[in-house]
């Protein structure tokens, strides 16, 4: 009687984690939760980038065969083309200002975001408004506020007693910073709101500390909040640096890379060379340099910040 | 962990060969994949066709829809289905469509350098063998513009219209400040003097003498009329440097609006003349058309001033010999189902009767003939504040084709508009500017 309970009460054979077969069939219910993306990943985004960096050895206008050129591209993008050292110049000076601008003024306004004062809901609304704003719509209000016989800027200048006030995008040396002004513009408030969270992390404990210790607000921030939000600013810098390496729409919409070539930046160069002159290889040559200078950017970054980061 | 790297590795690896093995053969091959030639042969009118032609602001224009009905009446067999792109990116969407072997069977572009562009490509036919064969073809009607649009001595391209490009002037203007209107074979200097004494009031009721359109061509256009200039070879750029002075000089004194402030407010000629802005202005004579149409307007945009127009200034005071401006062309594309027929429509609208339909609009069809004619000096007895004798500016025997087809014609151009816009915004000395225009427009052209 006992020997039929206890088969009976044999507990179901369970299967071994360990089985091989068991661990494929997880592995293969993981994989297919991933697939679409996967899927959609490849097609779109891998398969295009290996195409362009294989017809950067080529010349194609689109229409005619593909022909094998080799290095000849990057040969010509290093000696003959004077655009591409103009744009890879006015790519770095966008770069290195729009970036340590945007960085400092999101920070800042974040900080004071995050302070309990009236209505600040409100302020961050408005704070975020233009980044989710259309951009051709900004882009015509900014160029007809800095128009510059007619735009209020000028006449604002004029008033106080400026002569001549600058040509804004009409001049050469005012054109990119117009632009530069414009994208710090519309993209304070995304990274404010990103710097906002990271405040909301510090604990409070630390900044009491640091006021009974005697420290004034500009230690309390040097000594507290800089240190504590820093990955977070290696985020922001590195999402930055990706985007202004990246920007053409601006320029596109606002001065079409000019006056002469003075905001014509490297994917503007880009977009002229394959849609305009019709040169498809050149311009995946083009693309790739500039593959290659966000990488060598984001890896420096990447070693920069395992030495500086501090996590709480 | 191995096995997944040596997968993607080795995925890329195969992706990137795959796709130089794909590309062509070692060494330069002939690249342009030379246009096959439209055959003559008859066409049977009892055959059911449809006919793709590709446009721009079909549905704004009503020209196109009269001469393809017209078409339609005189072969009932053929039905002709528009395709519309949109006016902004035509000529791109249309270099693409074609690229994928679209079979349009006729297409339209809008200037010569977007025709350069598919006549490289390979996505038009030849015309010479038909034009050969049909006795009913007579390339003089085309005031040589058919000869000047071929490319290696082949024709690829029917003018469908072309322009003049005039000095429109308003009358009125002229009038109220007692000066005498502007007339054939004036110099530069005698042009910025009458510009200088029209000009008057300040801000919102500021009157320009002149208004330079931010077209490059509103520049050069004085000088390639006189065939001082050509675009395409850098060697005659030093004739633009008079040019260049009179511009930067009117609007540095405020006779002209400023480069900077026009581009950056989207000025446009057409609502700067309307609304008499400015005295003169130097554009095609699709003016022509904007004018009469203006005229018939019924809310207060309608235009109430006379006009006039008269032949571009130079600094040689060489009269009106000569016209100078685009073409607007029509092909046969190369991968069209019926060429023949494709090539019959074109014979329609670049021909008497498309023409006659064109003219009657105001607009200038490529064909020459008395009836053309007679129709531009009737506008003056329908349109009050038309002037008579439009004719005179259209009846010239050379037409110089404003921006001459040559490979990679379209990339040299954008560079020159780049320079230019530094010269006008005073970014960058005169002298200097040319020179800049030199090296960066041969560039372009050097491209192998």
């Amino acid at each position: 009687m006992s020997e039929a309970n206890a088969t009976a009460l044999q507990p179901k054979k369970k299967k071994n984690p360990s089985s091989g077969s068991y661990k494929r069939k997880k592995a293969l219910v993981a994989y297919s939760f991933i697939l679409p993306n996967f899927l959609g990943f490849l097609i779109l985004t891998f398969v295009p980038i290996v195409f362009s960096v294989a017809l950067s050895f080529c010349q194609w206008d689109s229409s005619n065969p593909i022909q094998f050129v080799g290095l000849e591209n990057f040969v010509y993008m290093f000696t003959k083309d004077s655009s591409f050292t103009i744009s890879l110049l006015n790519t770095l000076y966008y770069t290195v200002v729009t970036v340590p601008i945007t960085l400092i003024l999101s920070l800042l306004l974040a900080i004071l975001m995050n302070c309990k004062i009236k209505g600040r809901v409100i302020f961050r609304s408005i704070l975020f408004f233009p980044y989710v704003a259309s951009l051709v719509a900004i882009a015509a209000v900014w160029m007809a506020l800095f128009n510059p016989t007619m735009g209020p800027v000028n006449e604002i200048l004029r008033a106080i007693g400026i002569a001549n006030p600058p040509k804004w995008a009409a001049s050469t040396t005012w054109a990119m910073p117009t632009i530069i002004g414009l994208t710090v513009w519309k993209g304070i408030g995304y990274y404010m709101v990103v710097y906002l969270a990271a405040l909301q992390g510090v604990p409070g404990e630390l900044y009491e500390a640091a006021k009974i210790d005697g420290a004034n607000s500009v230690k309390r921030f040097f000594n507290v909040t800089w240190p504590t939000v820093t990955p977070t600013t290696f985020f922001v810098l590195m999402m930055l640096i990706v985007s202004t390496f990246k920007s053409y729409d601006i320029m596109f919409i606002t001065t079409q890379g000019g006056p002469g070539e003075a905001t014509k930046v490297l994917a503007y160069h880009i977009y002229n060379s394959a849609f305009v002159s019709y040169r498809y290889g050149y311009a995946s040559a083009l693309s790739v340099i500039l593959l290659i200078i966000v990488i060598i950017v984001t890896l420096i970054q990447f070693r920069v910040e395992k030495r500086f980061t501090s996590y709480l | 962990m191995k096995f997944k790297k040596a997968v993607a590795l080795g995925l890329s690896a195969t992706m990137g060969l795959g796709m130089l093995a794909g590309c062509g053969s070692d060494g330069k091959t002939e690249s342009t994949a030379a246009p096959t030639a439209l055959q003559p042969s008859t066409v049977d009118t009892a055959e059911e066709v449809t006919l793709k032609v590709s446009l721009w602001d079909y549905s704004k224009t009503q020209y196109y829809k009269t001469m393809i009905d017209g078409f339609m009446k005189k072969y009932p067999n053929v039905k002709v289905e528009v395709t519309e792109f949109d006016a902004d990116n035509y000529e791109d969407v249309v270099t693409t469509q074609l690229s994928g072997k679209s079979d349009l069977d006729v297409v339209f572009m809008k200037g010569l350098p977007g025709l350069s562009a598919l006549i490289e490509q390979g996505h038009v036919l030849a015309l010479d063998d038909l034009l050969a064969a049909d006795e009913t073809w007579d390339a003089k009607a085309y005031s040589g513009l058919v000869e000047a649009t071929q490319v290696d001595g082949k024709t690829y391209c029917v003018p469908f219209r072309k322009d003049n490009n005039l000095i429109f002037y308003n009358k009125r203007i002229f009038d109220e400040a007692g000066v005498k209107y502007p007339e054939d074979g004036m110099t530069m200097e005698e042009y910025y003097e009458l510009a200088k004494q029209v000009t008057s009031g300040e801000g919102s009721n500021k009157v320009y003498g002149h208004f330079t359109h931010t077209w490059s061509s509103n520049v050069y256009m004085y000088a390639r009329r006189i065939k001082e200039f050509n675009q395409m070879d850098t060697s005659t750029y030093d004739a633009l440097k008079p040019y260049y002075e009179v511009m930067v000089k009117m609007q540095d004194e405020g006779v002209a609006m400023d480069f900077g402030t026009a581009k950056a407010s989207s000025a446009h000629y057409r609502d700067v003349f309307q609304h008499e802005q400015a005295a003169m202005i130097q554009i095609g004579t699709w003016q022509i058309n904007n004018l009469l149409e203006e005229e018939k307007l019924t809310t207060e945009d309608k235009i109430t001033f006379d006009w006039g127009v008269c032949a571009l200034p130079n600094d040689k005071g060489e009269g009106n010999t000569t016209a100078v401006g685009g073409v607007t062309p029509v092909a046969v594309g190369a991968y069209g189902k019926n060429p023949q027929w494709a090539w019959k429509f074109v014979q329609y609208v670049c021909g008497e009767e498309g023409a006659k339909v064109l003219a009657a609009t105001g607009i200038v069809p490529g064909y020459n003939s008395p009836a053309v004619l007679d129709i531009f000096d009737g506008f003056a007895k329908d349109y009050e504040h038309c002037p008579e004798g439009l004719s005179k500016y259209l009846d010239l025997e050379e037409y110089v084709v404003e921006q001459p087809m040559v490979k990679n014609g379209k990339a040299a151009s954008k560079a020159f508009d780049d320079q230019h816009s530094a010269i006008m915004t005073g970014s960058v000395g005169i002298d200097e500017g040319i020179e800049l225009l030199k090296s960066k427009v041969q560039e372009q052209l050097d491209v192998k």
